[in-house]
C-alpha cells in the first residue's frame, strides 16, 4: 500500500505527488516532506547502520541534530554522504541510498562487529594492534577504517558550483520558531534592517510541529501570516534553508544557504551560498533540542524523540508507528500521546518515570507511574519494550521524551561556557558574544507564552541598542502557556544490554564509565578518549545523557561536572562552500601584460610569476626543446637586439617635498646626489637588517621620483613604504602611488638597441651615449607625439634601455618595436632568457634575495651607507652576518663542462659527507650560457671570492646528483660593463 | 616615428553586456589622475579645484561633482584624491596638470584602473556575493566611494546613481575581474 502510515492533517500537498528511491526501491511522498518523514510514510524504519557497530538505525529526530538517519544523496560525481534525512527537503526524482554496510541494509555482514562489543570497547585501537609495530599503518589502520565510518565520497571533482558573499543588518534573528518570529516581527515593525535566518525550509519551528495556538488562530498559520507580513516589509530579508553555523568576531555571522538542495538540478546556479552577515546586534532564537533517556538497547530503529514524534504526525501528517509507547521524565510525553490519539494512532501506554504527573493522557490508555523502560525488543525495528518490573509492552515505536536542551551552540563559539540549570535540568546560555542576546527556548524558557513574550522583548531590546526607538504596535502574540511539569530523570540504572548515549560515534554508558575508570575526570579528556559528542552532530542529543552518567559515576552533579562547549560549524558545512568560487582558474585573478595578446600570436609559452602570465620564450615552429629557443633568444639578443616585456616590474610613484629623504631612509644607499635625468640602483633592508628587495630609483624631478621592485614584491614594497610614510614617519611631505599598472614597459638590449630605438623615439629627443649616457632617464614622446619614458638601465648586462608608454599603447608599442627591429634582426625574449641572461652577468634576482641574504653576501656591502641611516642599517652590522668566513654570492662553473647544474644543490668540500655540518652553502640559480657554452651557477658559499679557483662538489641528494664545481667570479660575461656602456 | 603611430587598445574596450535588470558596460575613456596635497597646501589645493574643475573637496569616503558632470572627485584617503574626467582617457592628465599646477602632486592611473560601470535594480543583489560593504543607500549613499577588495581584486567602488556604481579595478587583471561580475550576476538570475 502506498504511504500505509499517513495520517490525515500535516502541513503537506498532498495533490503533489512526489517520486523518489532509497536504496533503489521506488517511493512517493508529498510536496513539504523531508526524506526522513516519506521513508517514515512508507513505514521504512531501518534507514543505515551505525559507525562502529553496524547496528541498525532508524529515524531518531526531526531536525538537524539527527544522528542516525545518515544517508547518501544523489549519485555520481554529486554523491553527498552522511546527509540528514531528517532535514532533506524531498523533491521529484530524489535518489537517496542508506550507508555503512556490507552486503544489505538488513543482512550487514559487518554487523558482526556488534558481536565483537566486548572485544571494542572505548580506544580499544589504543590497546590493541600494538603488534608487530609496522602493521598498523599498513594493516590494521585501513581495515579499521574500513570497518568503521559513514558514507562513501565519491572520489571525483564536486560537479557543484558555491558562492560566497556578505550581508548586511541591525538585527539578525537566528531561528524562525516562535521566539524568533516574534522578534522579526517586532523588529521589522520598528524600521531596522532585520534578516530572520532558519535552517528549515518552512519558517515556523515547533509551531508547524505543535497544535498551539497563537492570536486565535493555529500556531502554523500564525507563523505564515507572520511571514507574509515580515516578506512585505523592505527593510526585512527572510532567509529560509539558511543555517547561522557560527558566530565570529565582530557581530559577523557565518550562514550557508541551501539554494538548489531541494531541487532535481542546479541548473547552473551555485547549490549553497556562504553568507557573512555582519550584524549590530544578534538574537538568538535556536530553540531547544529534545534528549533522550539513557535505556537499554536505545538505539534501535522505532525509539524516538518525541517531539520528533508528535512533528511527523502534526506537521507531516506520518504515524511513526501503528502502536506507539511513550517513555517520559515530564509532561511532554502525555502532549505527545494525546496528539497522536488525536490522530487515531494507537498508544500501547504512557510509561511516565515520575510518580504523579498534573496532566493527563488519552482516555484508556496506561499509564505506568514510576514505570522505567530497561530494553527494547526487536532487531531491525522495536517490536516492543521491556520495563523494569519484567512486563512487555508491544509497540513499533517507542516516544522518548527526556526533556529539552536550550539550542546555547552559538554562545560557545567565542569561548562562552554555558551554565547547568537546576530549574530545566539543562545547559542554559552563559557569557554571550558582544551584541547577542538569546530569545525563547534557546534561553531555556520553555513554555509558548513566555517564548513569544521574550522574543519580542528581545527584539525590542535590540532595537533601542542600535538607536531606534521600538515599534508600539509590536506587541507580543497572545498565546498561553502549556504544562510543563519535569523531572531530571536520564538514565534507567536498572538496563540491560548496552545503552547508547551517542548513536553517531556508537558511545554507550559503559564507555563512559571505563574512561572514568581509566582516569579520565576532565570532561574534556572523556569526550576524546570516548569520542562521544565529536561527530558531525557534536552530540546534540547525547552530550547532556553523557554528563548525567558521568556526574553520577563521579558522585558529582551535572553543574560540578560542567561540559564541553561547542565550536564553529553548528551543522556540518561542505568544504566547497568555504572555497566559493576559489576553484581552478577562479582561485586568483589573471594579470596580463600588455604584449599578451602579441605574444600569444608569437606562439609564447606563458609561466605564472604570481598573478600575472609572463612569456617564458617564444617557441618557433622549428624549435623542439624550450633550450633551442631560449638560447636563440639570448644568442640574437647579445649579437643585435631582443626586446622583452618588464611591465611586472613594481613601479612606485613617489612625490613630495621631502621624497628624497623618504628614500634615503628607506633604501641602504644614497639619493641626495642623484640628479634629476638620473636612474640609481637601490637596495632596501628590512628592519632586522637582511634584504628585502632591490630595484632602480629614477629621478623624474627634483621632488618626483620612479621607483621600481621586483614583480614579487611589487606590493609588499608598497605596503612598507605606506607603512614607513603613514607610521614611522607621518611628518614628512611625500606620497605614493602604485603606477604598475599605468606603464607599459620593455627592454630593449643588444648592441643595436639604440639604433632599433632612434627609429622609435621622436627626433626631438637626442639618446645618442653622449646626451642619454649609461642609467640616464627622461620623459620623451615616441611615434610621433605619444608619451613615453625611458631609462637606460641593463638587467642583460647589453646596451639597454627601458621605454615605457601608457599601458592602452603597449599592445602598440610592441608591434612597432618588433616592426622596426626587423633590420636589426631582432628578438622577443621571455623570462627564460632574461634569466640567462642575468644569471651571466651576475646579477641577483628572486632566488638570491630571498630574505635570508645580506647586502655582504650579495656583494653589495659597500652599499650600505654609513653617511646616513636607514631601515636595516643598524642591524646589518651584526657580527655574525659580517663574518669573514659568511656566506658570499659568487659563480660556479661545471668542471666537466657538459654537466649540467642544480639550482639548490649544496656545496660540500671534497670528502666531507653530505651532511648539515659540512654544508658550505647552496646553488641559487643555474643557467645553460649560450654565451659561453656550458652551464654557469650563481651561489652563495662560505668564504666567497676567496675561495675563487677551488673545486668543491655541489651535491643534490633529494635529485641524487653530484657535481664537482669551480668557484669563480659571479659576472661571467663583461665583468668591466665596457658594454652596457657602449 | 610617424611610420609607427600608437593606436590605444584597452582590455574589453567598450564591453557591454545586459542581463535581466543589470547592465554592465567597460567605461573606456574616463581619465583617473592621483591628486595628493602637499603639507600644508590643502587650502591652495582646494582654490584650484574650485577654480579649474569647479569642484569642492569632498569629505574621506564621499566625492563631488562638477556642474557639468564631467569632472568627479573622489575623497580616498586622507591626503590624496583620485580625480575623474570624463571623455579624455590619457588626455586627461595634461588637463589636470594644466589646471592645478604646483597645487599638487600628480600621477596619471588613467591606464592603470578599467573602469566597470554597473547600472540596474539589481546591481545590489549582484554585488552581495562579492562585495564586503554595505552599500545600503543609508550607509553607502550615492556618490560614496571606498576601496574594498572584491574575490581577492583591489577594488574602488564609487555610487554614481541609485542604482549606478562604478567598479575599478587593475587594468591587467581586467578581464578576470569581469568574469568575478559576470559570475556574480549570473549567480543571482
Amino acid at each position: 500500500m502506498n504511504q500505509p502510515n499517513r495520517v490525515s492533517g500535516g502541513l503537506i500537498d498532498t495533490a503533489r505527488t512526489l517520486a523518489f528511491t532509497f536504496d533503489g526501491r521506488r517511493f512517493q511522498g508529498y510536496a513539504g516532506d523531508t526524506l526522513a518523514s516519506a521513508l517514515l510514510a512508507n513505514g521504512q524504519r531501518l534507514v543505515g547502520r551505525s559507525f562502529k557497530y553496524h547496528r541498525p538505525r532508524g529515524i531518531f529526530s526531526a531536525g538537524s541534530e539527527e544522528p542516525s538517519a545518515l544517508v547518501e544523496l544523489g549519485c555520481g560525481a554529486g554523491r553527498e554522504p552522511n546527509t540528514r534525512a531528517t532535514t532533506a527537503e524531498l523533491f521529484d526524482g530524489l535518489e537517496a541510498a542508506s550507508q555503512n554496510y556490507r552486503g544489505s541494509l538488513k543482512y550487514d555482514l559487518m554487523a558482526v562487529s556488534d558481536l565483537l562489543a566486548p572485544f571494542l570497547p572505548a580506544g580499544f585501537y589504543y590497546k590493541t594492534f600494538m603488534w608487530p609495530a609496522g602493521f598498523w599503518e599498513k594493516y590494521y589502520e585501513p581495515f579499521i577504517r574500513r570497518a568503521a565510518g559513514l558514507g562513501r565520497l565519491s572520489g571525483a571533482a564536486d560537479p557543484d558550483s558555491y558562492d560566497k558573499g556578505f550581508l548586511h543588518c541591525d538585527v539578525l534573528v537566528i531561528g524562525g520558531g516562535p521566539a524568533g518570529l516574534a522578534a522579526a516581527r517586532a523588529a521589522g515593525r520598528a524600521g531596522v534592517r532585520v534578516i530572520l535566518a532558519d535552517e528549515d525550509f518552512l519558517m515556523g519551528g515547533r509551531l508547524n510541529a505543535e497544535t498551539y495556538r497563537v492570536d486565535d488562530m493555529a500556531g502554523s498559520a500564525w507563523a505564515d501570516v507572520t511571514c507574509a507580513e515580515l516578506s512585505a516589509m523592505d527593510n526585512v530579508r527572510l532567509m529560509r534553508r539558511t543555517t547561522v553555523y557560527g558566530a565570529f568576531d565582530h557581530g559577523i555571522y557565518g550562514a550557508l544557504e541551501r539554494m538548489t538542495d531541494h531541487m532535481a538540478s542546479s541548473d547552473g546556479k551555485p547549490r549553497q551560498v556562504l553568507w557573512r552577515i555582519h550584524a549590530k546586534q544578534a538574537i538568538l532564537c535556536a530553540g531547544a533540542t529534545e534528549r533522550s533517556i539513557a535505556f537499554g538497547n536505545n538505539d534501535r530503529p522505532g525509539v524516538m524523540l518525541a517531539g520528533a514524534v508528535r512533528a511527523y504526525a502534526n506537521r507531516w501528517g506520518v504515524a511513526p508507528g501503528r502502536r506507539v509507547a511513550v517513555f517520559t521524565n515530564n509532561d511532554e510525553g502525555f502532549r505527545t500521546a494525546n496528539d497522536l490519539a488525536a490522530k487515531g494512532v494507537e498508544i500501547a501506554a504512557i510509561i511516565d518515570s515520575r510518580e504523579r504527573a498534573d496532566v493527563a493522557g488519552p482516555s484508556g490508555v496506561e499509564v505506568v507511574r514510576g514505570g522505567r523502560v530497561v530494553s527494547t525488543k526487536g532487531r531491525a525495528g522495536i517490536r516492543g519494550v521491556v520495563l523494569s518490573d519484567g512486563r512487555q509492552i508491544s509497540a513499533d515505536c517507542l516516544a522518548v521524551a527526556g526533556g529539552c536542551n536550550p539550542n546555547v551552540q552559538l554562545t560557545c563559539h567565542q569561548r562562552g561556557r554555558p551554565e547547568w540549570c537546576d530549574e530545566i535540568a539543562a545547559f542554559v546560555p552563559g557569557k554571550l558574544p558582544a551584541g547577542m542576546t538569546v530569545a525563547g527556548a534557546a534561553a531555556g524558557t520553555l513554555t509558548l507564552a513566555r517564548v513569544l513574550a521574550e522574543g519580542s522583548r528581545a527584539a525590542d531590546a535590540a532595537v533601542r541598542e542600535v538607536g531606534i526607538s521600538p515599534s508600539p504596535a509590536a506587541v507580543a502574540p497572545r498565546a498561553e502557556d502549556e504544562a510543563a511539569g519535569r523531572s531530571a530523570f536520564l538514565l534507567v540504572r536498572e538496563s540491560r544490554g548496552r545503552v547508547w548515549l551517542d548513536l553517531q560515534n556508537d558511545v554507550t554508558v559503559k564507555d563512559v564509565k571505563l574512561a572514568l575508570q581509566e582516569g579520565f575526570r576532565s570532561v574534556e579528556h572523556v569526550k576524546r578518549y570516548t569520542t562521544l559528542g565529536m561527530a558531525t552532530d557534536q552530540g546534540k542529543t547525547a552530550n547532556v545523557l553523557a554528563l548525567a552518567v558521568m556526574s553520577e559515576e563521579a558522585g558529582k552533579t551535572i553543574a560540578e561536572t560542567g561540559t564541553t562547549i561547542f565550536r564553529p560549524p553548528y551543522t556540518p558545512v561542505a568544504i566547497g562552500a568555504f572555497a566559493g568560487r576559489s576553484r581552478g582558474k577562479a582561485f586568483h585573478p589573471t594579470r596580463l601584460t600588455p604584449s599578451h595578446a602579441w605574444a600569444e600570436e608569437q606562439n609564447a609559452v606563458f609561466g605564472e610569476a604570481g598573478d600575472w602570465l609572463r612569456a617564458r620564450w617564444f617557441a618557433r615552429p622549428d624549435e623542439t626543446h624550450w633550450r633551442e629557443s631560449v638560447d636563440r633568444e639570448v644568442r640574437q639578443t647579445r649579437a643585435s637586439a631582443g626586446v622583452c616585456d618588464v611591465t611586472t616590474l613594481g613601479k612606485i610613484d613617489v612625490q613630495g617635498r621631502d621624497a628624497v629623504d623618504f628614500l634615503n631612509r628607506v633604501y641602504a644607499n644614497g639619493f641626495v646626489t642623484l640628479p634629476v635625468g638620473k636612474v640609481r640602483y637601490g637596495l632596501m633592508l628590512r628592519e632586522d637588517g637582511f634584504v628585502f628587495d632591490d630595484g632602480t630609483v629614477a629621478r623624474l624631478g627634483e621632488n618626483h621620483f620612479v621607483v621600481t621592485t621586483t614583480t614579487a614584491n611589487a606590493v609588499a614594497v608598497l605596503r612598507h613604504l605606506e607603512f614607513c610614510r603613514q607610521c614611522l614617519w607621518p611628518g614628512m611631505d611625500v606620497h605614493l602611488v602604485s603606477a604598475t599598472e599605468q606603464w607599459a614597459q620593455y627592454s630593449v638590449a643588444g648592441p643595436n638597441a639604440r639604433a632599433l630605438l632612434r627609429k622609435i623615439v621622436d627626433p626631438a629627443f637626442d639618446i645618442s651615449n653622449q646626451a642619454f649616457a649609461y642609467m640616464a632617464c627622461g620623459e620623451i614622446t615616441v611615434c610621433g607625439g605619444t608619451r613615453a619614458r625611458l631609462f637606460r638601465i641593463s638587467f642583460s648586462g647589453e646596451l639597454a634601455y627601458e621605454i615605457a608608454v601608457p599601458t592602452r599603447y603597449g599592445d602598440a608599442l610592441i608591434r612597432a618595436l618588433m616592426a622596426a627591429g626587423e633590420e636589426f634582426d631582432v628578438v622577443a625574449y621571455g623570462t627564460e632568457a632574461l634569466g640567462v641572461m642575468r644569471i651571466e652577468k651576475g646579477h641577483p634576482a628572486g632566488s638570491e634575495l630571498n630574505g635570508q641574504t645580506s647586502a655582504r653576501g650579495l656583494g653589495m656591502g659597500r652599499m650600505v651607507s654609513k653617511k646616513k641611516d636607514c631601515i636595516g642599517n643598524v642591524l646589518s652590522e651584526r657580527v655574525e652576518m659580517n663574518r669573514e668566513d659568511g656566506l658570499v654570492l659568487v659563480g660556479f662553473s661545471p668542471v666537466e663542462r657538459e654537466r649540467t647544474l642544480v639550482s639548490g644543490a649544496h656545496f660540500l668540500a671534497q670528502g666531507r659527507p653530505a651532511t648539515t655540518e659540512a654544508d658550505e652553502g647552496w646553488m641559487s640559480a643555474v643557467a645553460f650560457s649560450p654565451t659561453l657554452g656550458h652551464g654557469i651557477g650563481l651561489g652563495f658559499i662560505k668564504g666567497g671570492h676567496k675561495r675563487i679557483g677551488e673545486v668543491v662538489r655541489a651535491v643534490d641528494p633529494l635529485r641524487a646528483t653530484e657535481i664537482d664545481v669551480e668557484i669563480v667570479s659571479p659576472h661571467f660575461l663583461d665583468p668591466e660593463g665596457e658594454r652596457l656602456r657602449g | 616615428m610617424d611610420e609607427f603611430r600608437l593606436a590605444a587598445t584597452t582590455p574589453d574596450d567598450g564591453a557591454a553586456r545586459d542581463f535581466d535588470g543589470v547592465a554592465i558596460r567597460i567605461r573606456a575613456n574616463r581619465g583617473v589622475v592621483s591628486v595628493a596635497a602637499p603639507r600644508g597646501g590643502e587650502a591652495a589645493l582646494a582654490d584650484a579645484l574650485r577654480s579649474a574643475f569647479a569642484l569642492a573637496v569632498p569629505e574621506m569616503g564621499g566625492s563631488t561633482v562638477s556642474a557639468d558632470g564631467k569632472a568627479r572627485l573622489l575623497g580616498l584617503q586622507r591626503d590624496q584624491f583620485f580625480l575623474l574626467i570624463d571623455d579624455q582617457g590619457s588626455e586627461a592628465f595634461a588637463l589636470v596638470v594644466e589646471g592645478l599646477g604646483e597645487t599638487a602632486y600628480l600621477t596619471d592611473q588613467s591606464d592603470s584602473w578599467t573602469m566597470l560601470a554597473m547600472s540596474g535594480a539589481k546591481c545590489r543583489t549582484a554585488l552581495e556575493r562579492v562585495c564586503p560593504i554595505d552599500l545600503h543607500p543609508s550607509t553607502f549613499p550615492e556618490r560614496s566611494v571606498t576601496r574594498t577588495v572584491m574575490e581577492h581584486f583591489g577594488v574602488i567602488i564609487l555610487r554614481e546613481g541609485p542604482e549606478h556604481y562604478q567598479l575599478m579595478s587593475a587594468t591587467s587583471s581586467a578581464r578576470s575581474f569581469l568574469h568575478v561580475i559576470e559570475t556574480s550576476i549570473r549567480n543571482i538570475l
